[in-house]
């Protein structure tokens, strides 16, 4: 166990395990998407109330779901860089702030063009689903500038693991906004497998593929950024050098 | 699969039932977030291994020079 886990550290291992890896969930994510976005665009039927704007949820679920994985997943690997030390969980971190970022703008822009046709609004600052999304996109900009603003990268690690746990209180507050506070945002819908009905299964079908293809390309993403990160950190390394050396070669 | 298809038309498939432009600014955002975050990495990698080839060459020049 203790093996594996310092193995699983070490950024030469994930390196060229990734490289076995990342051929597969490119083309996962290839294939999902594709179906997802045909799926969505071509075959799902118009919604009774919101009409084709229900198409524009099948992405909009997705991103948001998705955006609320990012400060779980710092915190844990924060957590893993204070009690263990081990950088890959640091680099990890460090790149998916950015990545989240973008995750949460596009969640509020996607929700925000939606509102517009269905709510009759692009923002309502009294929502509480809307400005705590807003909240944690700020919280993720955050992140970023306090990782920039500290010159020593280990400080700069423990106070954006300490951030992303702090993240971590909001994400719950914006998953249950739309039950404790009963304001313009709906609650997410039951699913509803019975065919005809306004949720009916075409549309979770098409989200919950629309949904894994968004978590594919999130790993995708956060992986080819990781690498890159593993890169410049180990450049004094052996083994970088002669990856350097070979791909040098190649081109 | 085709009869299945919500459209008669090419038109009618860009007009969206009257919702053209909230429905394509969504999948046009949502193509370009996909695009730029798996191309920025892959143009990083690429100035990364350049940038570092020619540090590795700078030093082993420099190596050269000291020894001989």
């Amino acid at each position: 166990m203790w093996l594996w886990f310092s193995k699983l550290g070490s950024p030469k291992w994930f390196y060229e395990l990734s490289e076995k890896w990342l051929p597969w969930l490119v083309g996962a994510m290839v294939v999902f998407l594709s179906i997802g976005v045909v799926w969505a665009l071509l075959y799902l039927p118009p919604d009774y109330q919101q009409g084709y704007t229900s198409r524009i949820l099948v992405v909009h679920v997705a991103v948001a779901g998705t955006s609320l994985a990012f400060f779980p997943l710092m915190a844990v690997a924060g957590t893993i860089t204070l009690v263990w030390k081990m950088k890959l969980a640091d680099m990890v971190a460090k790149n998916a702030a950015p990545l989240g970022a973008w995750f949460s703008f596009i969640t509020l822009a996607t929700g925000s063009i939606w509102g517009s046709a269905s709510w009759g609004t692009w923002w309502e600052w009294t929502d509480s689903r809307l400005v705590s999304m807003l909240f944690q996109f700020f919280l993720l900009l955050g992140v970023i500038s306090l990782r920039s603003a500290l010159d020593n990268s280990e400080a700069a690690a423990k106070a954006c693991a300490l951030l992303s746990i702090v993240g971590c209180i909001n994400v719950v507050v914006i998953k249950y906004s739309v039950e404790w506070w009963n304001t313009l945002h709906q609650p997410s819908s039951p699913v509803n497998l019975d065919s005809g009905s306004a949720n009916g299964p075409e549309f979770w079908v098409a989200t919950a593929i629309m949904i894994i293809a968004v978590y594919l390309f999130f790993t995708v993403s956060l992986i080819l950024s990781t690498r890159n990160e593993i890169l410049q950190r180990e450049k004094g390394s052996q083994w970088v050098k002669e990856i350097v050396k070979k791909q040098h070669a190649e081109v | 699969m085709i009869e299945a298809i919500e459209f008669s038309s090419f038109s009618e498939f860009l007009n969206m039932g009257g919702y053209a432009f909230n429905v394509w600014a969504v999948y046009g955002l949502f193509a370009i977030f996909i695009v730029a975050n798996l191309l920025a990495p892959k143009i990083r990698r690429k100035s990364i291994l350049k940038e570092q080839y020619r540090r590795i060459v700078l030093n082993e020049e420099s190596d050269a020079n000291e020894s001989g």
